[in-house]
């Protein structure tokens, strides 16, 4: 009998000890891969909470890779059918209502979904919850709205007020004219206020239909409502901006100068573009001399009501042998104040989280963020698109250019937007 | 004797066996290779009756049914018949792809057949030299030389408007303005057929001086004596003899134009509004951008027929009853 206890006491402990749920003791050694695209920001920012994380658990080791942008999301398409995704994904908000089947949920203990709520900016962290449950946390808020560089020297060379004292969009239109530059043979050298690119013209158009009082999704989120008064009205003015001339659409779009390039080589005066630009033009245009700030514009009518994608944060995989010890380094990076922070500074992002954004080193040293600190909760998330790239980048963007440049009416781009956009819920 | 003949025996099993091992050994390898092409093709073919994305899990077997459904030929039917973005997209996609290889083959034809021509009649010792600097561009790589366009085409900063600019001319936005055409061809679609016929023009070219060059000299010769000129004997001669490599490369020029990705998605990748968006092009972004492998397995597969097609007909249209 004694044999028999004996032996169902040692079967149950083997059992336990090959138990796949990851459960791990502090001295066994876990090695956890983790994959991002290739930013060397962020991943600078990566690499120094893994250096803290394997501080504080010597026992845990994280091995990082990268990959370029368009090889990250076809390597993810093709390691997550055959199980073979790293433990630790980091992942853009918005495709979790994509993934989510391929995804771990946070378990409960780690964070609630109301817990999540309270700690993040509702924008950043909508993206990854879907269907009631949470799939990651946020490290940015995307924001792609409202966020201009702008060229000081220009402005001065060209006897504009600066800095600039813009109450209303047609101030700024005004001063865009002021600022623009054209060749001996007519051509636009400079652009006054570039917005003519996919994100600004895809963000500043829903953030208008919202402040003027529509919404471009219906009432149970089951299709979209583009072709609507405030739509129409916030893409005339648009139409009527470019047509001003603070921008010739045709020589400024996302194909030829987007607005990063444009406004770091010195062709664009005023360059309307999310925050993240601004440690990637430090980077990557180390020979621009131009004295320049990043400020926030105002509304089209009322409050800043903005949408915002929810940025990049980090997600487990479901196949993931230890998943308990990814969601902790997870918790350690993104819901740790001070870790949160160190990997915002070093990424020059926009924290997703309130407590950090309004940190004094943030102030120090992100002043675009202290400016943006009002019109933040005024964000609201993007919505889960079925497909929000091509809603966003093969429906609204070549539509809304194709209206600037005088290739369709706005009648017609809208009438194609709410079509197109809709049949992408099929 | 017998033990001669056992030793034949022997020699020959010995023979006999070693050739089925290298049989064996080679045919496996090779099955296993096949086995592998075939399985991706099925799975293309399989995926086209589905509504697949690798991000949704779908049902139990290789992630098929469940939330990747299964739609018949609904693909098909959405491609040709749809108000959909996609198969705007693939309408469109589709126009351009046929735009961009009857363009290309007759340009790709007239620049290289009487280029290598000249090539063939000038001296042996500039021979060489010429060959090489012509199908230098063939050895480049596809992304290198579109950004040599690229910058070429660059309206602000490029020569080519820096040229227009000098004779007092307007310059134009050669990769963006969606107004401008010619022919009833987009500019666009003009400057990347030319960038991409001057990278594979080389190719060609060779092909055609290697024909060229098996042309019997007394040929030519009797049809001279015979009253003919240089262009008599040239279209009445040459042409006809060459009708075999002609036939060689119309069909592989028209498959490489078929199947134009790299160039084009560097330069454009599409625009300007979508004038530039190949076949090729969109299936990728399909595939890769948004997830949408069902459909992109079903673009695939019209292509396949397309290029299948035109192979037939270019083979019936050029075929010879002898080859020389």
């Amino acid at each position: 009998m004694k044999k028999i206890l004996f032996v169902l006491v040692m079967a149950s402990m083997l059992l336990a000890a090959c138990g796949g749920s990851g459960q791990v003791s502090s001295n066994e050694k876990v090695t956890l891969r983790f994959w991002t695209h290739t930013n060397n920001a962020f991943n600078a920012g990566y690499d120094a909470l893994i250096t803290a994380y394997q501080t504080e658990h010597p026992n845990v080791t994280i091995t990082r890779e990268s990959f370029e942008y368009d090889l990250y999301l076809q390597t993810l398409q093709t390691a997550m059918p055959a199980g073979e995704e790293a433990d630790i994904i980091q992942l853009f908000g918005t495709w979790t209502s994509q993934y989510f089947e391929r995804l771990a949920p946070v378990p409960a203990e780690v964070m609630s979904v109301e817990k999540a709520k309270e700690l993040f900016y509702a924008a950043p962290v909508g993206g990854f919850i879907v269907n009631g449950a949470l799939y990651g946390f946020p490290q940015e808020f995307n924001c792609e709205y409202g966020g201009v560089l702008v060229n000081k020297t220009m402005f001065l060379a060209a006897g504009v007020t600066y800095p600039p004292q813009w109450k209303t969009m047609d101030d700024v239109v005004a001063d865009g004219r002021k600022l623009v530059q054209k060749d001996a043979s007519g051509m636009m050298s400079v652009a006054g206020f570039h917005f003519t690119s996919a994100d600004p013209i895809a963000f500043s158009f829903l953030a208008g239909i919202k402040q003027r009082g529509g919404d471009y999704w219906n009432t149970d989120h089951t299709g979209f409502t583009f072709n609507t008064p405030q739509a129409k009205a916030q893409l005339e003015w648009m139409v009527n901006a470019v047509q001003s001339g603070i921008i010739d659409p045709m020589i400024f779009n996302d194909a030829t100068n987007p607005v990063i390039d444009a406004f770091f080589t010195n062709k664009a005066a005023i360059g309307y573009i999310g925050a993240w630009a601004i440690a990637e033009g430090k980077t990557n245009f180390p020979d621009f001399t131009d004295e320049w700030d990043y400020i926030y514009l105002p509304p089209i009518q009322g409050k800043p009501v903005f949408v915002a994608d929810s940025g990049w944060g980090l997600t487990v995989s479901p196949n993931s042998k230890n998943q308990n010890v990814a969601w902790d380094f997870i918790k350690f990076a993104t819901t740790d104040p001070k870790n949160a922070l160190s990997w915002n500074l070093a990424s020059g992002t926009i924290p997703a989280m309130p407590e950090v954004a309004k940190s004094a080193e943030i102030a120090a040293q992100e002043p675009w963020v202290a400016k943006a600190l009002d019109i933040l909760p005024d964000g609201e998330y993007l919505g889960n698109m079925p497909d929000r790239d091509l809603v966003m980048y093969e429906i609204i963007y070549p539509r809304i250019l194709e209206a600037m440049q005088g290739v369709s009416s706005v009648n017609d781009a809208l009438a194609t937007i709410d079509t197109e956009a809709n049949s992408t819920f099929k | 004797m017998n033990l001669r003949r056992k030793k034949e025996k022997r020699s020959k099993g010995g023979l006999t066996i070693a050739k089925r091992r290298f049989v064996l050994g080679i045919t496996i390898p090779l099955l296993l290779y096949e086995s592998l092409g075939i399985f991706v093709i099925g799975w293309a073919f399989v995926l086209m009756f589905y509504k697949y994305s690798s991000g949704r899990l779908g049902g139990p077997i290789l992630g098929l049914g469940g939330t990747n459904p299964f739609v018949g030929i609904d693909n098909f039917i959405e491609m040709f018949s749809g108000k959909s973005v996609e198969a705007n997209l693939f309408r469109v996609s589709l126009k351009n792809t046929l735009i961009f290889a009857l363009a290309v083959l007759p340009l790709n034809l007239m620049i290289t057949l009487p280029l290598a021509y000249l090539l063939e009649s000038i001296g042996e010792r500039f021979k060489a030299f010429y060959r090489t600097i012509y199908f230098l561009p063939v050895l480049t790589s596809s992304v290198g030389v579109a950004l040599i366009w690229l910058s070429m085409y660059d309206p602000q900063a490029g020569w080519i408007n820096a040229i227009i600019r000098l004779f007092g001319g307007t310059p134009v936005s050669w990769l963006s303005d969606p107004r401008a055409g010619f022919a009833g061809v987009s500019v666009a679609m003009w400057a990347v057929i030319l960038a991409y016929l001057w990278q594979d023009y080389g190719y060609n070219m060779v092909i055609f001086i290697a024909a060229l060059q098996c042309v019997p000299q007394e040929l030519k010769d009797t049809a001279m004596i015979d009253g003919a000129n240089r262009w008599q004997t040239f279209t009445k001669i040459t042409v006809p003899l060459i009708r075999p490599t002609m036939l060689f490369v119309c069909v592989m020029t028209m498959l490489s134009s078929f199947q134009v990705f790299d160039i084009i998605q560097v330069m454009t990748n599409g625009d300007p509004g979508n004038q530039t968006q190949v076949l090729m092009l969109d299936i990728y972004k399909n595939a890769f951008r948004y997830q949408q492998l069902g459909w992109a397995a079903a673009e695939s597969f019209i292509l396949f027929l397309l290029v299948m097609g035109v192979t037939i007909f270019q083979m019936r249209l050029l075929r010879t009853e002898w080859e020389y």
